[in-house]
């Protein structure tokens, strides 16, 4: 899938995967593609709860690597 | 079956259900903070909040049935030490958003494949025990403790919101405990329920309501099934609690406990406790949730920055935990469920802390 920006979040516990994903998207443009890498398990709930509460698309959410892969449309 | 076995026994089940409902549900404290501060989504504290409810209801009809004797809990004791309480809950709030969760948190990521969560634990508890006995408890029965209110010097029996509203308006304390337990339930229940995307969620829903019945159903294991007479002094005592009194789900001073037993397992006079039971059932709840849903995984330390986050955030919660008398377990459901005026304090204070930690690692995200 193509996408504007990656964000490795690797390695980061719960709340900063998070806190990071705000802060890639609200520097991006309307409709442009988020990529973010992770670790940590809870951020698999955590991308699908943002997505779900703030309207930015999770267009994608599975494992690559042993890594969490995320794709978010800003809305 | 000896009575210290039935309340071991006991715990290590309700804490095997605690573990798997809790990694199922993706329970977690810090983490429904940090979904209100970074994405204004209250799922996971409704679900907090329907817990304290739960627990709050079951707890008060256990004593009101006279099946256990909350005026004996720790978190009931007529001495108020409020500094503790606040200051304690503030340290372990920022220790835990600091460490990705709480003891409770980090229990669960242990038994779904985290080592980096079993050195959190190690230094957690090595914290606690510095806390209850060490370096640390020294300073805080110096400085701390002796800060605090004494209400049996003005007339209460204990520190219950029950029992000080039937002071104050000179009520039989039994029906003034059941009253404020209903108004504060019905409040709880009110505004858990008044989301129509939480009443949808089934899983948030089955999963509050179990683990407030899993505290109440600790305080019955100590405070009712393992009540009774020693055969070695025929004294009539709380068998296998390490505070020789009514306990339930609690993790950081049990922590040190079972810290304790590992390095004096020749010493005869320390045995496995309720507390330490529910610390290694939450551990197998989780793993047996983890493994039956192919969600275990290998985890470790994956920098430095997050090496050094852990185990800061450990070290403060093991003071803050024993200080504040509790986690957002032991406080937060436990405690909270007699309804104390102390674990309210505390879990003021966990909040806080974790708040403003939260708001702390946003506002250096932004900056950054």
């Amino acid at each position: 899938m193509n996408f504007d920006k990656e964000l490795d979040a690797s390695g980061l516990a719960c709340p900063l995967p998070i806190v990071k994903t705000r802060k890639a998207l609200g520097d991006m443009a309307s409709g442009q593609v988020l990529r973010v890498v992770g670790t940590d398990q809870g951020t698999v709930h955590d991308m699908a709860a943002y997505a779900e509460q703030t309207g930015n698309a999770l267009l994608s959410s599975g494992e690559e690597g042993g890594k969490y892969v995320f794709f978010l449309r800003k809305k | 079956m000896e009575l210290s076995t039935l309340v071991v026994g006991g715990g290590f089940g309700c804490a095997v259900v605690f573990g798997w409902v809790a990694g199922r549900t993706n329970f977690c404290t810090m983490g429904a903070l940090s979904d209100i501060v970074n994405m204004g989504h209250w799922g996971r504290m409704r679900m907090w909040l329907l817990a304290i409810a739960v627990a709050v209801a079951g707890t008060t009809a256990l004593a009101h049935f006279g099946l256990a004797d909350l005026s004996q809990a720790v978190a009931r004791r007529p001495t108020l030490p409020w500094l503790s309480l606040l200051l304690g809950g503030l340290v372990f709030g920022v220790g835990m958003t600091l460490a990705g969760g709480c003891a409770n948190k980090n229990l669960l990521r242990l038994g779904a494949g985290s080592v980096r969560s079993l050195v959190v634990l190690v230094i957690l508890a090595i914290s606690s025990y510095m806390t209850l006995k060490g370096l640390f408890g020294a300073a805080r029965a110096a400085w701390l403790d002796p800060i605090a209110v004494d209400l049996k010097h003005l007339g209460f029996a204990d520190q219950g919101l029950g029992t000080l509203t039937a002071g104050w308006l000179g009520l039989d304390p039994r029906a003034s405990a059941a009253g404020v337990a209903a108004v504060v339930v019905s409040a709880l229940l009110a505004f858990v329920f008044k989301d129509a995307r939480f009443r949808a969620n089934r899983a948030q829903v089955l999963g509050g309501a179990t683990l407030g019945a899993l505290v109440a159903t600790g305080w019955y294991v100590t405070g009712h099934l393992g009540y009774g007479e020693n055969p070695e002094t025929l004294e009539t005592i709380y068998h296998a609690t390490n505070s020789r009194t009514i306990e339930s789900m609690s993790f950081v001073a049990p922590l040190a406990f079972g810290l304790e037993l590992l390095m004096l397992w020749t010493d005869k006079s320390l045995h496995v406790t309720f507390g330490i039971a529910t610390v290694l059932g939450v551990v197998a709840g989780s793993a047996a949730h983890a493994l039956a849903s192919g969600s275990f995984r290998w985890e470790g330390f994956a920098s430095l920055a997050d090496l050094r986050n852990q185990l800061v955030g450990a070290l403060l919660m093991g003071f803050g935990g024993v200080t504040a008398l509790g986690c957002t377990v032991g406080q937060g459901l436990t405690g909270i469920s007699t309804l104390a005026v102390g674990s309210l304090l505390a879990v003021a204070g966990i909040v806080a802390g974790s708040v403003a930690t939260l708001k702390f690692l946003l506002w250096r995200a932004e900056n950054e």
